[in-house]
């Protein structure tokens, strides 16, 4: 039985996951050079939107995607003055300050969540979470689920759509020259604060949409947030901090590693693979896999 | 500065009558524990406040440290006295091993780096046969309060002092301090960042390493969720943050605030339990908007600016001429 | 620095005149309560604790506990361990040094079991869990320390018997756990008793908890196991069935252990959880004769719903036994509070030497070898989610339904 293929789809299906939840951090450190603690509680609270959107309306959770990324996009925007007033402050030391207030926030959200929600899990049926394409070749044959190859062609659309924004249209400019110079880029004109404002609302949107994805592969419940940050922080180190080409092939390059060790190696080691590969990783390319993080 | 000192000694003092006053063990066990996060706290901020350098896997060290004295006490038949020594070598060499290429990275990767070395020695402690997997070890059980109060302050006393000297008293800390500062100008005074730094990683790692033996006999039984997992590091973060990087006091003070408010809510107040993480998380966020500096770097900076104010009192004119600004 | 130094004084003056409580006669039961009311495993810590409060507040509502003809109620004390080590022996310590509490009602998972039980084997203070039933718990023979659920390398035997016993037999299994306490613990039970059933074992893994399991499910996919057995916890249960039905094989069986018989469980899989195969030790369908409090299981059912508008499951019911455990036994004993030591150390000899028919089944604690203070009473039952509810299917003597079998794809 030949699973090559098998172990490379599978990776790149996992992969694709993780480029949700990485892309729109990548993007906000970029710009803000903020770690975020609280990106798996914007996930987590996305899943849970998600989640009641669907029992009220019985739509599938695909379509409620754009709702549920305006309504946090909105609640990202009006946050972020307070998440920039504590990064550039003049005391202390300002990744740190961002680190611990966002953990902060993360305890607060998962207090509430808690609360509000309960402890147990749920899950947010799709139409298309019941089946999947199967191929069959001689001995080479190939499952792919419905919903995760939707998440995969997903993930691939908001990356694109990212690309294309930073890079053809005013608002992408002023992004990209805000994280590159943001002395001169205030000198240009550009207004850093409002800008700030609209990347960071386009983060929480992202990941809240995020969410929505993983509680309809997975599950989803109060406590599922520590998780995701941590996927997060690991798949934007590995692709090099605020550098967003790399999201991609980390997350891809992580997905596989998974898979492969699921599939070939001891299905035990998987975790303690994943983590000394990054480890490794850093200490050959100190920024990043391409180099390129700031 | 020599009063504050002055006042450590005497409540240290006083920490030695405690058991002789106190009967309750629940109080001693409370006061022990504080005692070991002042250690763990002001033991991750020698790195982070001192040399700018944020350790997000110092849990790492601490259950190195657990599981070093469990195998040792369980296998070997060693004796805690015996086997704490060699948990605070595992820890160094962890250190060492690990710190020789990490420090080299920067800010936030160093970060992630070191938590990702964490998670990795987690799942070893998982998965392996020896160390009991998810099941976690027990240890031979020696309960006297007594014993265990004494050898948390004794250590815990010893590690603070021998950082006050190190930072506060000796050349080292203004090497670590200059590096802190600016790597470049520090090496160009001949000034070896790396060996410095690594130095400094060992001196936050041995004691850690040492707290997590005196915590695993202690408490008697030990598994990967509790001694390696993040709560060790999340806790002393911001224990160290909340009472102010960069000094030994503020994450003692720190730890003791954090820690009592924890265990006080807890045994009198569980009847608000769903408030809990929702009240700390925020007070974290909270001081880090009015503190930034943390508590005793604010309570310490205020005091510093009205001894100043007392001393030099700036003159009329170049308050009128707007040249002073605070 | 006059100043500080009276604030100081103070403070320590303050900590110092911790009031101390007196071992006064008092006409209730002090009970002290240890679980994981917040931290990673609140989920399951709610629910012991909601199974000891149904039982005190069955207890005071008929006026407390009849020992020589005078009616004793009885007080909860909560400690929470945090989901902490640590913390539970700390509010071990509490209980017994500020609350004196007579006996403890135990924690929900094994590991704050081993921290706490040290503590009060020290205090001399008997502790019922009515949740933890990790092996390793009963291999120290702590004195003390008793334990209402069977451990599960007692229970897993059941279900696959019970499989193995179905038309066509199946062949052939895939056996893996997540790699916690419990997980592995099921999921060794279920390949020690699948080899002696005569299915062959195609691969058998502990797989990191939480891990995303799709690579290695289409993998096995090929080799076409006829049961795949799964120990873990609810929310890896909801995935793994949600990961079978995204490459699309059904097996003839799938067995899980105690987490389908959650409500979320249901709740989360609708259609998708039937048919699953499952273990546990008790459903409120059961057939049991209770000497105290409730009659049988459905009235207890009933009364739990009752009270929290949740239904009750085999945790909460286990929990609330272990109160009933130490009321049978303090009337065995006469023991009117407050206990002293040597009155504690004869409600363990009469735990120890307890039988009583309950609504939760049989409570009867072992006194040697690896079950030591386990509960050994109770009859391992096979369940299987059959419509939504959760059926009994297994063992032949107290099947209320047959098992449906080959599973049927979801298609």
């Amino acid at each position: 039985m030949e699973l090559l293929p098998q172990a490379t789809v599978d990776g790149l299906l996992i992969g694709g996951i993780y480029i949700t939840i990485a892309i729109g951090f990548s993007l906000a450190y970029g710009v803000m050079h903020i770690i975020d603690f609280a990106v798996g509680e914007w996930i987590m609270l996305g899943a849970f939107l998600g989640y009641y959107l669907n029992l009220w309306s019985v739509l599938d959770p695909f379509i409620l995607l754009p709702a549920i990324f305006l309504v946090f996009a909105v609640i990202g925007y009006l946050i972020q003055p307070l998440v920039y007033r504590v990064i550039s402050g003049k005391k202390g030391n300002p990744v740190l300050m961002g680190l611990v207030f966002t953990f902060g926030l993360a305890l607060m959200f998962r207090g509430a969540a808690l609360t509000g929600f309960g402890f147990y899990s749920h899950s947010i049926p799709s139409a298309i979470s019941q089946d999947s394409f199967f191929i069959e070749m001689g001995s080479v044959f190939i499952t792919i689920p419905y919903v995760r190859l939707a998440g995969l062609l997903y993930a691939i659309a908001i990356t694109l759509v990212l690309h294309f924004v930073l890079k053809k249209t005013d608002f992408g400019r002023a992004v990209r020259a805000l994280s590159q110079h943001r002395e001169a880029s205030g000198l240009m004109g550009i207004n850093a604060k409002r800008i700030s404002s609209y990347v960071y609302g386009i983060y929480v949107g992202l990941s809240a949409m995020t969410g929505v994805i993983i509680g309809s592969i997975f599950t989803l419940n109060a406590q599922m947030g520590g998780e995701y940050t941590i996927l997060a922080f690991f798949i934007v180190v590995l692709a090099g901090m605020g550098y967003l080409a790399g999201v991609p092939w980390a997350a891809f390059l992580l997905g596989l590693v998974q898979s492969f060790f699921l599939i070939y190696l001891n299905p035990s080691y998987t975790l303690m693979a994943v983590f000394g590969i990054l480890f490794t990783i850093l200490l050959i390319s100190p920024k990043g896999l391409f180099g390129r993080g700031v | 500065m020599s009063r504050k000192y002055l006042l450590l000694i005497l409540s240290f003092g006083a920490l030695l009558a405690v058991p002789s006053v106190i009967h309750d063990t629940f109080f001693l066990r409370i006061i022990t524990e504080a005692i070991l996060w002042i250690g763990l706290a002001i033991s991750w901020d020698v790195l982070a406040g001192y040399t700018g350098y944020l350790n997000f896997g110092h849990g790492a060290f601490f259950g190195i440290g657990a599981y070093t004295t469990a195998l040792l006490m369980k296998l070997c038949g060693w004796s805690f006295f015996l086997a704490l020594p060699f948990a605070g070598l595992a820890a160094g060499a962890l250190a060492v091993i690990a710190g020789i290429p990490t420090l080299r990275l920067k800010g936030a990767y160093f970060a992630i780096a070191t938590w990702a070395l964490s998670r990795a020695i987690q799942q070893v402690a998982l998965v392996m046969d020896i160390t009991g997997g998810p099941d976690g070890m027990r240890l031979p059980t020696f309960l006297h309060p007594d014993f265990f109060y004494y050898l948390m302050l004794g250590v815990v006393a010893a590690i603070f002092a021998l950082y006050w000297f190190l930072l506060e008293k000796a050349p080292f800390g203004l090497k670590v301090k200059a590096i802190r500062e600016d790597d470049q100008s520090a090496m160009s005074l001949g000034l070896n960042p790396t060996w410095i730094k690594l130095q400094a990683f060992i001196l936050s790692a041995v004691p850690t390493g040492i707290l997590g033996a005196i915590y695993a006999y202690w408490i008697t039984y030990i598994d990967p969720a509790s001694v390696l997992g993040d709560l060790v590091t999340d806790q002393a973060v911001v224990m160290a943050v909340f009472g102010g990087l960069g000094t030994l006091i503020g994450p003692a003070i720190g730890a003791i605030i954090i820690y009592l408010f924890k265990t006080y809510f807890w045994a009198y107040l569980s009847d608000y339990q769903v408030l809990y993480l929702i009240i700390l998380g925020g007070v974290i966020a909270a001081s880090v908007v009015f503190l930034p500096n943390g508590l005793w770097g604010t309570i310490s900076g205020y005091l510093q600016t009205r001894n100043a104010v007392k001393q030099k009192p700036v003159p009329q004119e170049k308050i009128d001429k707007g040249v002073h600004h605070v | 620095m006059k100043g500080r130094t009276k604030v100081l004084a103070l403070l320590l003056v303050l900590a110092m005149s911790v009031p101390v409580w007196a071992d006064e006669a008092r006409d209730f039961f002090k009970v002290g309560v240890i679980t994981s009311l917040s931290g990673s495993l609140a989920t399951g810590g709610n629910v012991t604790k909601r199974g000891y409060d149904l039982w005190a507040d069955a207890v005071n509502a008929a006026g407390g506990i009849e020992i020589q003809g005078k009616k004793y109620p009885v007080k909860l004390f909560y400690g929470d361990d945090q989901s902490e080590p640590a913390q539970g022996a700390s509010a071990a310590e509490r209980l017994a040094t500020q609350e004196k509490v007579d006996f403890v009602l135990g924690p929900y998972a094994s590991g704050l079991t081993l921290a706490a039980a040290p503590v009060l084997e020290k205090f001399k203070i008997p502790m019922i869990t009515g949740s933890a039933e990790s092996p390793m718990i009963w291999k120290e023979k702590f004195r003390y320390t008793f334990g209402t659920i069977p451990p599960v390398n007692y229970t897993g035997s059941a279900p696959i018997n019970t499989i193995a016993g179905l038309n066509p037999k199946p062949k052939t299994a895939l056996i893996l756990g997540s790699n916690d306490t419990f997980s592995k613990a099921t999921a060794e039970a279920f390949q020690d008793a699948a080899v002696k059933a005569g299915i062959k074992v195609l691969k058998f893994n502990i797989v990191p908890s939480g891990q995303d399991l799709i690579p290695y499910l289409s993998a096995a996919k090929a080799m076409q196991p006829d049961l795949i057995a799964f120990g873990g916890h609810d929310e890896e249960l909801i995935k793994l069935v949600k990961a079978l039905n995204q490459i699309n094989y059904t097996p003839k069986a799938l067995l899980m252990h105690y987490g389908v018989t959650e409500p979320a469980f249901i709740e989360a899989l609708q259609k998708s959880a039937d048919q699953v195969f499952g273990a546990s030790v008790w459903t409120e369908s059961i057939k049991t004769k209770g000497e105290v409090l409730w009659p049988d299981a459905k009235s207890y059912a009933d009364a739990a719903m009752k009270a929290y508008n949740v239904p009750a499951d085999y945790t909460q019911a286990g929990s609330s036994a272990a109160g009933i455990a130490f009321q049978m036994a303090l009337i065995k004993i006469n023991g009117v509070p407050p206990l002293d030591e040597k009155k504690r150390d004869e409600l363990v000899d009469a735990l120890e030497k307890l039988k009583v028919n309950t609504f939760y089944g049989e409570i009867g604690f072992a006194t040697e070898g690896q079950f030591y203070h386990a509960n050994v009473g109770l009859t391992p039952l096979t369940i299987q989610i059959q419509n939504g509810k959760v059926v009994v299917v297994g063992p032949d003597s107290l099947a209320e339904s047959k098992p449906l079998y080959p599973m049927k794809a979801k298609k």
